[in-house]
């Protein structure tokens, strides 16, 4: 990572209610890894809905015309970006861990403010 | 120049996509290695600009060819 561990931490509150939201913090989020800053993305409220099995296969930013969500995961992914929930959010959506797509970190709401204070920026959807 | 660069083709390619290339070409470079980079998209030059502003690679030029396409030089440091 960055010489003096710069970092992004982007937050996504929408899930599948909002499908044209659902790409953005992870081209984004593409884009920052890219640049060599350490980059995560926490999904809370809605948002660890995206992260469900299948979920990412079915919808995508432009509905049936263009990308599927999945390609932004694997985007994502590929270029090292983290992806965190935390159990109350799971709770709420009535999510399971093993629910979710592999790879996704569950932190607490000590860990996400932790990061938070550290990050250089912190980006909010 | 007579040096011999690596190419990517990133033409009709979207944000994030050139960054994405450029940064993981690169990764399979060593250093002084240049990269000759094709792209379309019209955020390619602020893109590239903060791309190695942030990473410490050199931007050694972006020129604007004909039909759009911006040919970018990047040389890892």
């Amino acid at each position: 990572m960055a010489e003096d561990e710069e970092s992004v931490l982007y937050v996504m509150t929408h899930g599948t209610e909002s499908p044209e939201r659902c790409a953005t913090p992870f081209f984004l989020a593409a884009s920052a890894a890219a640049m060599d800053l350490e980059t995560g993305i926490y999904f809370t409220m809605n948002g660890p809905q995206l992260l469900k099995k299948g979920t990412a296969e079915s919808i995508g930013p432009k509905g049936e015309n263009g990308q599927k969500l999945a390609f932004f995961i694997e985007q994502a992914l590929d270029c090292g970006v983290s992806l965190y929930v935390c159990q109350p959010s799971l709770d709420l959506n009535d999510l399971e861990a093993s629910d979710l797509i592999d790879g996704v970190k569950m932190i607490g709401g000590a860990a996400f403010n932790d990061m938070a204070m550290e990050a250089s920026a912190v980006v909010t959807f | 120049m007579s040096e011999t660069m690596q190419t990517l083709d990133v033409k009709g390619a979207a944000c994030p996509i050139p960054v994405v290339k450029t940064a993981k070409a690169m990764k399979t470079m060593s250093a002084g290695e240049a990269l000759e980079i094709f792209a379309t998209d019209p955020g390619v030059e602020p893109d590239m600009k903060a791309w190695t502003k942030q990473t410490g690679n050199e931007l050694v030029s972006i020129d604007q060819q004909t039909g759009g396409v911006f040919r970018v030089v990047v040389r890892k440091s």
